[in-house]
This record gives structure tokens, C-alpha cells and sequence, in this order.
């Protein structure tokens, strides 16, 4: 099956590099993509440089809409798994293979790589592995999706969830939405054990300041997302 | 001041208003599409202020006792019911955008593949 790797970037000029070396060596079977969301630092010109595959926004779209390009450019380009690989170098491409296997068995059309199955390697600080315990359990009661690694931005899908993201994706923080968006459309959503690593350089977009705002917006996206799902399905059943 | 003062200074203040409407309307500052609820609110004001007892009924409407508060409430609601219309204004406009720069970004890539290839030819 014909598999793209998209590798949403910010400020990743010290990352990309290594990650890309990594794909061409563990999945050379895959094709990839950058998406360079108009980094301030040189990202840019490490892309053209080592001779990348990329588009690049001309003005920042934020995580979402940089995701978001990548699953057009699968669409468009009629791919038929997409997995999300974060520019940091987080995540280990060697689990690529893992989750494509499980997508093209059938068992799933969405599956997360999740840190807390196995409960190895880069957990995350206590604070925050709180928050994504909250969040699991609030996915859980409007979906009743069982998924731990809520945040995880490691993630592949199928073909049917490509043309699905391609037309309509969240904005900021889309993560746990997605699962939430993805599980009440109907979505079989699995999560494999992966083994993150501490990111080798930059810095978290989410701080302690900014760790509020995320999650009263993630709280109320996902309790939104319920509602209006319950509104949509309730004029399917009138007509 | 007396209550003739005051409503010839309101008159002025809603011929200025719809002066600045007009105008930028005139010079396309101003979208028609997005002013309708601008010049409603004119017209209300106009009313109000040539007809003053139509608050008085209003407010008698409404069940409330004081005049001023009937108009507060309306002034209020009138604004909420702008400013919704201009956020969800403003979130189309942010989704169209959003469209824009994704395709824009993709057609770049298209276009620097095409170049690079007919470099080489």
C-alpha cells in the first residue's frame, strides 16, 4: 500500500536532518513529507539543502493546519495510509512499520502510537501525564473510546480517515479532538506501544502558562464535539 | 440642559453616523453585506431620538419601569448581536484562509518540481 510519512515542522532545523536520514533508512517503502510551517530559523534551507520532500505554508497555519496540509497532499495524491511523525525527533520511525501493519490487516482505521502502554522510555512530567489522564477519561465518556496516549501526535490512518482529515481537521491542540471526531464517525481506533524519546531539541509548544488555556479548550472542543454529533445523527434518524 | 438640547445634539450624532455609513459605503471601506445591522441600528437611533416616546411604549412592552433601562437592554442586545456577526465573519474568513495558504503551499510544490525538472531538460 502506498504510504506517506507527514512530518509536521516549527523551528526544526537541528531535527530534520537526522529524522529524514532515519525514514530513507528504516521505511524506505514510504514516501514523506515535510511541512514547513513558515519556521522563523533556518528549516527552510536544511530542506533544500539535503534535497527533501516538502511544502512549505507561506504564513504560520498552526499544528492543525499544517497536519491538515499533509493529509490533502495524501489525498491528492491518492495515498492510502498516512502516519503523522513529529519534527522533533521524538518519535522513533521504527514503529512506523508496526502501525501500518495494523492498518493494513483492517483492524483499525486510526491507530495511535501511545507511550503509556508499556511505560517505557520519555513518560512526560507528572503534571502532565495528570492532564492526559483527564483528557483519556473524558474521551472515554463522550465516546466511549478507550485511548491512554491522548496527546500523541504519533498516528497513522487509512485511506477513509485521509479523505475525512483532508476536508475537515481542527484548528489548535487537535489531537485528543481528533479521537473524539474520528470515534464518533465510527472509526476502529488502536493503540500500539511505542518508545518516545525526550526531544533532542526545542521546546514544547504547550508551557505552563499556556497549559490552562489548553486544557479548558480541549475539554470544552471535545464536550462540543459530543453535542453536536448528537444534533447531526438526530436529523439523520428525522429524515 | 433641557430636553430639546439633548435631542438636537443626538439628531447631529445619528446624521454624523449615517454620513460616515454612507460614505464608506461610498468609498467600498465598507462592505453593504456586513452594514445592514450597522444601518439598522441607525434607523433605531433615528427613531428614538425624533420619536422619543416610542421608548416609553417600548420599555411598557417590556415590562420594564424605567425608560433608560429598556434602552440599555437594547443597546446591549443590538451590540452582542453585532459582534456575533462579526466573529462568525471573521471564523469563515480564518477557514477560507486556511484553505488558501494549505493549496498555496501545495501548488508551490508543484511548481518547484516542475522547474527543477525542466532544469535538467
Amino acid at each position: 500500500m502506498k504510504t506517506l510519512i507527514m512530518i509536521p515542522a516549527y523551528n526544526e532545523q537541528n531535527t530534520l536532518e537526522s529524522l529524514i536520514r532515519e525514514i530513507e533508512q528504516k521505511c524506505p517503502e514510504a514516501d514523506y513529507l515535510v511541512i514547513n510551517d513558515c519556521s522563523s530559523d533556518d528549516t527552510l534551507s536544511v530542506l533544500e539543502k539535503i534535497g527533501a520532500s516538502y511544502v512549505s505554508a507561506p504564513v504560520n497555519l498552526g499544528i492543525g493546519g499544517a497536519v491538515q496540509t499533509g493529509y490533502k497532499y495524501a489525498y491528492e495524491n491518492g495515498y492510502d495510509i498516512a502516519i503523522q511523525v513529529d519534527g522533533d525527533g521524538q518519535h522513533d520511525v521504527a514503529y512506523v512499520r508496526d502501525m501500518v501493519k495494523v492498518i493494513e490487516s483492517g483492524e483499525a482505521d486510526v491507530v495511535i502510537g501511545s507511550r503509556f502502554i508499556e511505560k517505557e522510555g520519555f513518560q512526560s512530567s507528572g503534571a502532565r501525564r495528570a492532564g492526559i489522564r483527564f483528557l483519556s477519561g473524558l474521551i472515554w465518556l463522550m465516546s466511549g473510546t478507550r485511548v491512554k496516549d491522548v496527546t500523541s501526535g504519533y498516528r497513522a490512518v487509512n485511506r477513509e480517515y485521509i479523505t475525512a482529515f483532508a476536508e475537515n481537521y481542527p484548528d489548535d491542540y487537535p489531537e485528543p479532538e481528533v479521537i473524539v471526531v474520528s470515534s464518533l464517525s465510527g472509526a476502529r481506533i488502536k493503540e500500539i506501544p511505542v518508545i518516545m524519546r525526550e526531544r533532542t531539541d526545542g521546546i514544547s509548544s504547550i508551557n505552563m502558562k499556556k497549559s490552562v488555556y489548553y486544557m479548558i479548550k480541549v475539554s470544552i472542543a471535545i464536550i462540543l464535539c459530543r453535542i453536536s454529533l448528537g444534533i447531526r445523527t438526530g436529523n439523520k434518524n428525522k429524515k | 440642559m433641557t430636553s430639546e438640547k439633548i435631542r438636537i445634539i443626538l439628531t447631529c450624532g445619528v446624521i454624523i453616523y449615517f454620513v460616515l455609513i454612507l460614505y464608506w459605503l461610498k468609498t467600498k471601506a465598507l462592505n453593504l453585506k456586513y452594514s445592514l445591522l450597522w444601518i439598522l441600528s441607525g434607523i433605531a437611533m433615528g427613531i428614538l431620538v425624533i420619536f422619543p416616546d416610542t421608548l416609553i411604549h417600548l420599555s411598557r412592552l417590556m415590562g420594564i419601569m424605567t425608560p433608560m433601562y429598556a434602552l440599555l437592554v437594547c443597546a446591549i442586545a443590538l451590540i452582542i448581536a453585532i459582534l456575533m456577526s462579526i466573529t462568525s465573519i471573521v471564523s469563515r474568513q480564518n477557514r477560507k484562509i486556511r484553505t488558501l495558504i494549505q493549496e498555496n503551499a501545495l501548488l508551490e510544490k508543484r511548481v518547484r518540481e516542475l522547474e527543477n525538472n525542466s532544469k535538467q531538460i
